[in-house]
């Protein structure tokens, strides 16, 4: 199945799958899993096709996607109104419940600032411009291709050897 | 558990704050452009420094240092390298 163009594998459990893009690694693949409902031994031949569509929506703009709708069970001191009651304005008294509710989680709040792929990317090619551009000793190491750190250079530094660059992706 | 400084993006504690060295003639320094000389490179660079010339050592000498906008948050001695790369002179009389 390919999702926003990424292929994930039919025989692959979902939250294994899912860190087949870029900056979804297994924390973050299990709480979208989470956030979605979707079960841990899912595979992702067998998601629904309600769950794709929210699982695309979700990786498409993860920060404008509304949290998902909780409605907590009545207390045991609620005393239920009366039957001939309207039902409007209880609903009203729910949504406006549901809109005055934040995200309070730190999960929640971690993945509506997700990045991911091209995004990502950019940032972090930003970030390494931002080095550049003002001059220092980091930038300077990622242009030539060498270990910023304080990593030894004599042998291996093959990562960086690969890696570092300005124009890194 | 004590915020971190998401500003400075270091691992220090929020609560100290971020570390400088109070510079007695930064004043002066903004106003006649005088740089100043300094060994602090572990001084961060505050809003305060925008525009000042730094003298910043590198163990041998003091290389210039102008501080912009960006360099907010940074260290003074990231500006001031330290290494200089292997370049072979070949001698003439020989």
């Amino acid at each position: 199945m390919h999702i926003l163009g990424i292929n994930l594998p039919d025989s692959h459990l979902t939250r294994f799958a899912l860190t087949n893009f870029y900056g979804v690694g297994h924390k973050t693949a299990h709480r979208i899993c989470a956030r979605l409902q979707i079960h841990d031994r899912c595979k992702v031949k067998n998601l629904t096709p309600f769950q794709v569509t929210a699982l695309s929506s979700f990786l498409s703009s993860p920060g404008t996607v509304p949290p998902i709708p909780r409605l907590p069970l009545a207390s045991k001191s609620f005393v239920a109104p009366p039957p001939n009651t309207p039902v409007q304005p209880l609903l009203a008294k729910i949504e406006a419940d549901q809109a005055a509710r934040k995200p309070k989680s730190k999960a929640m709040e971690a993945l509506s600032s997700l990045k991911i792929e091209s995004e990502l990317r950019r940032e972090i090619r930003e970030n390494i411009g931002h080095q550049r551009m003002i001059g220092s000793y980091v930038g300077k190491r990622h242009a030539m291709h060498l270990p910023v750190r304080g990593q030894n250079t004599q042998t291996n530094a093959k990562t960086a050897r690969r890696l570092n660059k300005l124009e890194r992706h | 558990m004590r915020p971190t400084l998401s500003l400075l993006k270091s691992g220090r504690s929020a609560w100290k704050g971020p570390f400088f060295v109070a510079f007695p003639n930064l004043k002066d320094a903004l106003q006649n452009n005088v740089p100043i000389h300094t060994r602090a490179r572990s001084c961060t660079i505050l809003p305060n420094f925008v525009g000042i010339r730094f003298m910043v050592y590198n163990g041998k000498e003091y290389l210039p240092v102008i501080v912009t906008q960006d360099m907010v948050g940074h260290k003074l001695g990231e500006f001031s390298h330290t290494k200089k790369r292997f370049i072979y002179k070949q001698t003439k009389n020989k």
